[in-house]
């Protein structure tokens, strides 16, 4: 553990976990703006948080220390993940952060409590969101691993740190096939962050609904560290991609005005990206639970025609 | 500035293999797309990756048919086809082709990316002898990837016309293996669009079959004592 890397640590995970609920909002008000309304205000999400901060945590009779431990552990695992996402600059890393394996690991942690955490309250409705989110799961996650390691086969590391060192030296994609990762990538954002068509955040309908379903029966201070830890979530999703297609800005070594410059750089890109995102959701309908697999069956195809291409061409 | 990257090789190299992932992702949309509009939308983008593979390939190369290719494909099936087969689609009301044969879009993009793997072994098994570059070779590869696909379409598909635009789908493929392995004529290359235009005109003479699936084709010219397939009673 050195200075440099407790400075990124500092500055990474604060700087994400600052501008995380701007995303949200922002997508909010884009979808908002489709629908030819006026949206909720830019800072919405920080109210939002503040207010539950300042609220009573109740819980369920039935409930056990599962329900108590998981909104903090769920943040204390996401945290740890901003760790292996460089947004401002990039450190020298101590062994074993910024490793893809781990990484994935650290969200599948996330998931795993969030599925436990939805079952443990005894509703109806936390057992259906979790029964929902693990067989959903079981599809996505092969073709996570799938996009992730052809991720790290066009980039021959399988470090973040050292793969975003290799595409922030260049000015246009490092290999052709790097768009076609970014595609499954892009799906990868909107499964995990249960966004339209995979699942609707805007709504609790029994019928669509699997991420609200499992945190309905959290409250007050823990619901906030909840949906801070799904906004940090997307944001470290959204990093990854705009590293991998469009590193402009990412400092490599750290002076205040490359860290002021990547800061801006960052949050332009990841505006626009939330911006993308927004549209895509408004323009799309809610799939059918059953054609879900056929979404997620895109991302897998780009992945393996990735290591395809890039094993034989 | 753009006459300098022009009469870079490499950059040009690059932007070639960029299109050619475009084209594999408008393959694997015309295997799931249902709606018919945005399914003539992919084909139209597809032809014009085509057109701008086949004019890169002319800076890189300076050959003159090329662009002639180009410019045909622009014209044709760029613009006239989708247009044309647009027309069609509004007069038999049909917007959407929700069914499939024997394989769902899931299990056909598992089968295409199967075809993709097969058409590199059969096709490196082949050129052994010829030194292709790498990028001429991925060209081949990919042109003969996107006719299998493009068979795999017919295939799949149940209406008529998702059939046809996965005929038109094989023949881009042909072009493409054309333009990186074989050199067509010129002359060939027109008698093909000729050839897409009659087949497109063809279907639309069929018109009587055009909103239903071939299955039920079939039995209305039976009914209609127009054909009897055979079955002589």
């Amino acid at each position: 553990m050195n200075a440099s890397f407790l400075l990124f640590a500092l500055l990474n995970t604060g700087f994400i976990m600052l501008i995380s609920p701007f995303f949200m909002s922002l997508i909010k008000k884009v979808k908002a703006y489709t629908q030819g309304r006026k949206g909720p205000s830019l800072l919405q999400s920080y109210f939002d948080l503040r207010k539950l901060m300042q609220k009573e945590v109740v819980y369920s009779p039935n409930s056990s220390g599962i329900m108590r431990i998981t909104p903090y552990l769920n943040l204390g695992v996401l945290l740890v993940a901003t760790l292996f996402v460089p947004v401002v600059f990039i450190p020298d890393t101590p062994a074993g952060i910024g490793n893809i394996i781990v990484f994935l690991y650290l969200l599948a942690i996330e998931r795993f409590f969030t599925a436990l955490c939805g079952l443990d309250a005894g509703s109806t409705f936390g057992g259906m969101g979790s029964s929902r989110l693990m067989s959903l799961s079981a599809v996505v996650e092969p073709t996570m691993v799938i996009s992730f390691a052809a991720l790290a086969y066009v980039l021959r590391t399988v470090n973040f740190h050292e793969m975003f060192a290799v595409t922030a030296g260049s000015t246009i994609p490092e290999s052709p096939t790097l768009t076609l990762i970014s595609i499954s990538l892009f799906i990868i954002i909107i499964v995990e962050t249960g966004r339209i068509p995979v699942d609707n955040p805007a709504t609790h309908l029994e019928l669509t609904m699997i991420n609200e379903a499992m945190i309905l029966e959290q409250s007050g201070k823990n619901l906030a560290l909840i949906e801070l830890a799904h906004a940090i979530k997307q944001t470290i999703l959204m990093a990854v991609l705009i590293n991998v297609l469009a590193p402009w800005g990412l400092a490599t070594e750290l002076t205040f005005a490359s860290f002021m410059i990547a800061c801006l750089f960052f949050l332009v890109k990841a505006s626009m990206l939330a911006g993308l995102i927004g549209l895509f959701e408004s323009s799309i309908a809610k799939m059918r639970l059953f054609r879900l697999p056929g979404f997620y069956m895109m991302a897998f195809f780009f992945s393996a025609l990735t290591i395809l291409m890039e094993v034989f061409a | 500035m753009i006459s300098s990257f022009l009469a870079d090789p490499t950059f040009l190299e690059d932007m070639v293999r960029i299109l050619f992932v475009f084209v594999l992702i408008t393959a694997a949309l015309i295997l799931s797309t249902r709606n018919i509009a945005s399914l003539l939308t992919v084909y139209a983008v597809q032809s014009l990756l085509l057109v701008l593979i086949a004019s890169s390939l002319y800076f890189i190369e300076g050959n003159r048919t090329l662009l002639a290719i180009a410019a045909l494909t622009l014209v044709s099936k760029v613009l006239l086809i989708p247009i044309f087969i647009n027309i069609i689609g509004e007069k038999i009301k049909i917007s959407r082709d929700l069914k499939f044969n024997y394989l769902e879009p899931t299990p056909s993009l598992l089968v295409s990316m199967g075809l993709i793997l097969l058409a590199y072994v059969f096709l490196s098994g082949f050129f052994n002898e010829f030194i292709l570059s790498k990028l001429f070779f991925m060209g081949a590869v990919i042109g003969l990837s996107l006719t299998l696909m493009g068979m795999l379409v017919i295939f799949s598909r149940r209406k008529v016309i998702t059939k046809v635009i996965g005929y038109l789908t094989m023949e881009n493929g042909v072009l493409l293996f054309g333009i990186f392995v074989a050199d067509l004529p010129f002359i060939i290359e027109i008698l093909i669009v000729i050839d897409l235009m009659i087949l497109v005109l063809l279907t639309t003479i069929l018109a009587i079959g055009l909103d239903s699936t071939s299955e039920e084709y079939h039995q209305r010219l039976q009914t209609l004592k127009i054909w009897s397939g055979g079955e002589e009673q």
